[in-house]
Order: C-alpha cells, then structure tokens, then sequence
C-alpha cells in the first residue's frame, strides 16, 4: 500500500526524535556491554515502532526512524566507519559531552549502517515513505578531530565516497528521500568551504533517482545561501523557527528556486507552536511569493531528540494540523 | 628581550571536574565538599602551568559553563536564553539576556584571585573577561538601554572586576574573539575602542585583549592597534596565512605579540615550523618581548591532551628561545 504524500505542504520531520524508553537501555547496555545482539535489537524495534507510531498518529506524510539507534549523529557513523578510533568526551555546552571520534587512517564504510533501521521503520510506516538520513562528510569531519588527512578537502571527500555506498544501500532498500545533514556547514560560511561541500555532494549523490535533501541548522545560514543555490540537490531543509525567520528576506534576495524543508517548529523550547501560530509561519514565506506550495515541505527546525516525547508529539501534530489549513488557503 | 608561554583560557573538565559539576547539580555534593573539590581540581590545574615553567597561569576555569556565565550569573537584570553556537566550533553557550541595565550583585574574579593567588606563586594569576564588544553582539538587548547604554554598562563592571584585583598584580585579559570574524567592518568595531581604552588604562601595562578563532580584516586590526592594550594576542594558526600576511603588513607597532601559535581545537602535535619562527623573528625586532600562547581556550579538546598542549606550548618556548636567542622568562614580574 503505497501512500500518496500530499502534492502541497507535505509534513516531515528532520530526524531525531527523543530517545524512548527502550532505546534508552539498550544504549546504557552497550555502554555496560550487558546485552547480547538480539537483546539490542528486540529494544530497538521496539523503539523504533513507537517513533513511528507517534509520527502516524501526528499524521506525519514522510517520517524517520527517530535516529533510535543513534547515540550522537556523528559518534554513531565514527564509531562503525573503518578509520575512526573513539574519542575522548568534549564539551557540547553545560556539563553535556560527546566523545568527539579521531580519524587516525583511511576512512572506509564497513557495510550498512542505517538501512536496518531504515527498514525496521518501514515495516512500521503505513506506506508513508521513511527519510534515510545520515550525517554529511563536511560535519563528519568538522565534529571529529583528524589525525590522518591533515587536508580538509581530502578527508571531506574520502568520507563522501564512503558515504555514497551507505546511500545506495539505502536506495537499494527502496529509500526514496535521501537526507544528508550538515549543519556544521553554517559555521565556516565562506566559499571555500560550500565548494567542498558541492563536490562531495556531487559525488554522493550522482545519478540516483531519489528526492536528495540537504539539512543545514542553526548558524549564519544567510552568509551561506549564496553559495549553495548550485548544490546538486532538490531540497534544503533548513532553520527558520528558532532564529525568528531572519532567512526569509534572504531567499527572496537570492532568487531561491529549490524545494524547500521549512522549520516551522522550534527544537529548543517545550512551548508548543499553537496550529495559528504555525499558519502565521507558512504565510510569511507565501508572502514572498517566492515558491509555490508544492515546493514547500513543512518540518522541525531539526531533530526532535532534546524535546520530552509529549511534547515533540504535540509539536508535531500540531504541524500538521497547520499544514492541513495552508493546503485549503493556498 | 625575553619570550615566555602562557595559557590563553580555560581547561578543559577531567572525569573527577565533570563528576563533580554533576554530582553539584544533582545535590549530592553540598557546598562545602563542591568548592573543596573544586580547589583540588584547579590546584591541579595551576601546578601543570608551573611545573611547565609559565610564568602567568589561569586558574583553569573549569566550573565556567561558557565565558558570560559566571557573569551573568552574579548580575540583575540579566537571565539566560537558549543554545547559540559559539563561533565556528560544535560547542554552545547559552545567549545573555539582557532585561535592564546589569547590577552586579558580587564580583567574580576576586575571591578567586584570593584562593589562588597563593598556590599560583612565584608565578602570576591571569584574570579572564569577556570583552565588551562580543558581550554586545552576542546577547540578546530586551531591555530599554540602547546598544550604546549596554555596552558603557558592561564596560563599568568590567572595570570594577579590576578595580578590585589591581592590588593583587595579576594579568588581565579581555577576550573579543568576534573581533576576529572576518565579516566585520571598521565602523561597526571602532565605537569600541574607548570602551577598550577605559578598560586597559586602569591596567595598562599587565592587561591584554585577544582574538581568535579567525583573523580580523587590516581596517579592524587597525582599531585594535590604536588601544592601549600592551598586549594584543592573535590566533596564528587557525588561518595561518591571513594571519602572518597581517602581521607582515601591520606589524604590532607599539604592543607585545602574544602569539597563538599552538593549537587549542585540534589534537595533532604542534609544530613550530620555519614560517613561524621568522615570523617570530621578525616581531622580536620590534618588542623587547614575546609572548607565546594557545590559539584559543584549551577548553574545546579532551582533558588530556590540554595537558599535552601545555607541555607544547612549554617547549615552543624553548625552542623560540635557543632559535631566536631571546632570554626565556620564568617570572613575568
């Protein structure tokens, strides 16, 4: 049964979503070594079902795997990548770490990475199609130190080519939107490093037929856009929400033309975006008269993960509610 | 001439440093048994510096969320917001709200230059304060003040954190690192160098003020030359390029280099290539003393290899020394 995405303000969601229970243990087992694989994997699709469970009954059109599995969007990809050695913990903010992975040779793909999530997720979905989703080589590289490479260009585009084979496993799996995150992107807002970028996404995603996405978050996003217009990918799924839609004057500026992910919910405050509030937000980027609804893709700022699963339910609902009205009035 | 090492800013959190801001949040350590623990995490901290020969140490900060907290924390009218990227790195402080004109309600680096003075000797203690500027540019104004009135308001209990400390003989260091962003123009920093002013010339010669994470343009660079900071740090490595064309082209005409020339956010073994030490040649000419630091905080690596960042740094200075042949300084008063 194959589901029909609604051809205007389709709803989706960038990724994470908050850990649930089961996840929540079979991740403290792994830090223990106290489970065995099938252990691991009966919480997993456990967790992961209620991840799209929540998204179905939100009414989501094209939804993730919640990124259940993934103790940190880059640890999880290090960890598993041929090169990568664990890290040490580093500071995020507060008193909150990650183990920041250590490239110390070639980087090389061992094999799927996301595609049994991926599947598990679809097994649950309905129809609706699943996101598979994995962290870009320029955020990789930017959020690990590198002892190997020593050249920036180079190890971006390595991990690109090792990158390329998890899409087409993906795509193999039956994925239909690929989404490549890269929110390391807006913090070296120059040209230099958006060509970096352009190449590695040329070489990750040539000549596959799949809705190719890239997520980009919290950062001068406006310094960037000029640069990235020429990305070969048809959508940017962007933050818009959490910095009061200062973007917006940007992409009129800029004569953005691509599909876009727009972040209509703030990731970062448990205050619930009421569905008038939400309208309010579509109307601004309408407007500018800039895109057409079809080309509109209302999601999250970005994953949902930091959120209380209560809360990031109703947020999602909620956005979908508003979608339902932004179809009627546009 | 002399050269000698310092340590731009804070230390990272070894196990025992995150445990214990853990255990403090949680209530399982009081007060008494947090700053205990605390004494013994710096102490640690100041006796690496010494045992590496630095003759200005920080006390490695290690309790400071971000650089505004413990600010913040100690002022009215003043709350917090949610995460903001600091800079270019995957690290987030949380934005300063402004809600009125700030009031501070007790100073931060006084009591800690009591505690440690005494374990820091002979060498000296460094005083850390977020710079008017970026305090400006990265908060967020919802009070009546303009931007003007905040920055004058911010700038008086900068000066009364060193008012307070000025019998005590430390080094004092203001951090403007948005000063180094490359976007910036000339008119949108030189409001600033009065506040700058007020600030060095109550210490003028034992204060500093220090950019990194990226180079600022000639025509801001300018501005930064015309304080009465003595000192004037630049990131070197970050984008080693634009920074030695700037330092060729400007010199540090009338201020001690503090040169960031290891790396602070990267984990590699530093090397002091053959650029560098001409570099450093060259500057040696023009001031009868060097002064070699990290690029940035040490704050941004794991623990460990802070420690071997200091250790580098120690041996740059050597090097600097037996190479350049300029006295290495063990004291810095």
């Amino acid at each position: 049964m194959e589901y029909q995405v609604p051809r205007k303000f389709p709803t989706t969601v960038v990724g994470s979503y908050p850990k649930l229970e089961p996840a929540k243990q079979a991740l403290r087992k792994i830090r223990k070594k106290q489970a065995s694989p099938d252990e691991l994997r009966g919480l997993f699709v456990e967790a992961i079902r209620g991840v799209v469970e929540d998204h179905l009954w939100a009414g989501v059109d094209i939804i993730s795997d919640g990124e259940q599995t993934r103790e940190d969007m880059v640890v999880y990809f290090a960890e598993r990548m041929n090169g990568y050695m664990p890290g040490e913990w580093t500071r995020i903010f507060d008193n909150v770490y990650f183990r920041k992975p250590i490239i110390y040779g070639k980087v090389e793909w061992p094999g799927p990475l996301t595609v049994e999530d991926w599947k598990i997720a679809s097994s649950f979905a309905e129809g609706r199609p699943v996101k598979g989703i994995l962290t870009g080589p320029y955020t990789m590289l930017e959020w690990s130190f590198d002892l190997y490479y020593g050249d920036r260009r180079e190890a971006v585009i390595d991990l690109a080519k090792e990158l390329r084979k998890e899409i087409e496993a993906l795509v193999n799996a039956g994925a239909k939107y690929i989404q490549i995150d890269e929110p390391a992107l807006s913090t070296r807002p120059w040209k230099e490093e958006a060509d970096i970028v352009k190449e590695a996404l040329k070489i990750m995603l040539a000549g596959l037929d799949v809705k190719k996405i890239v997520h980009i978050c919290f950062g001068k996003i406006e310094y960037i856009l000029p640069y990235i217009l020429e990305f070969p990918v048809d959508q940017f799924d962007l933050e818009f929400k959490n910095s009061n839609f200062r973007l917006l004057p940007y992409l009129k500026e800029y004569g953005y033309d691509k599909e876009l992910g727009y972040g209509v919910i703030d990731v970062h405050t448990t205050q619930i975006e009421s569905v008038d509030e939400i309208v309010e937000d579509i109307e601004k980027l309408m407007k500018l008269g800039i895109l057409s609804p079809e080309k509109i893709y209302i999601d999250p700022d970005c994953g949902l993960k930091r959120l209380p699963r209560e809360i990031a339910r109703q947020k999602l609902k909620n956005m979908v509610e508003a979608a339902k009205i932004a179809r009627q009035r546009w | 001439m002399t050269v000698w090492g310092m340590i731009l800013g804070a230390y990272p959190r070894s196990r025992l440093a995150r445990y214990t801001l853990r255990d403090r949040e949680r209530g399982i350590l009081d007060y008494t048994q947090y700053t205990s623990r605390l004494l013994m995490i710096h102490s640690e901290i100041i006796g690496v510096q010494k045992a590496h020969g630095l003759p200005v140490v920080v006390d490695g900060m290690v309790d400071w969320h971000d650089i505004f907290r413990p600010f913040i924390k100690r002022w009215k009218n003043v709350s917090i917001d949610g995460l903001l990227r600091y800079f270019d790195n995957n690290f987030f402080y949380r934005i300063p709200v402004f809600t009125g004109e700030p009031d501070p309600l007790e100073p931060v680096w006084l009591p800690r230059i009591r505690q440690f003075k005494n374990l820091a000797e002979p060498s000296s203690l460094k005083i850390v304060l977020p710079g008017p500027f970026t305090f400006v540019n990265l908060s967020q104004n919802a009070s009546d003040l303009s931007k003007t009135e905040l920055a004058e308001s911010i700038t008086s209990i900068l000066k009364s954190e060193i008012e307070l400390v000025k019998e005590e003989s430390v080094f004092i260091q203001v951090d403007e690192p948005l000063v180094g962003d490359r976007r910036l123009s000339k008119e949108e920093v030189e409001e600033y160098l009065d506040y700058w002013n007020e600030i060095a010339s109550l210490s003028s010669e034992n204060s500093a003020i220090a950019i990194y994470f990226d180079v600022p343009r000639k025509e801001v660079f300018d501005i930064v030359l015309e304080s009465k900071f003595k000192y004037v740090s630049v990131d070197v490595i970050d984008s080693k390029r634009r920074a030695i064309e700037l330092l060729e082209k400007t010199g540090l005409p009338g201020h001690v280099p503090v040169l960031g020339i290891v790396d602070a956010r990267r984990i590699h073994e530093d090397s002091l290539d053959d650029e560098l030490l001409t570099m450093i040649k060259k500057l040696s000419k023009e001031s009868h003393e060097i002064v070699l630091t990290t690029t940035t905080w040490l704050d941004l690596i794991p623990y460990t290899y802070a420690l071997k960042k200091t250790k580098i740094l120690s041996k740059f200075v050597d090097i600097v020394s037996e190479k350049i042949g300029l006295e290495k300084r063990i004291l810095w008063r």
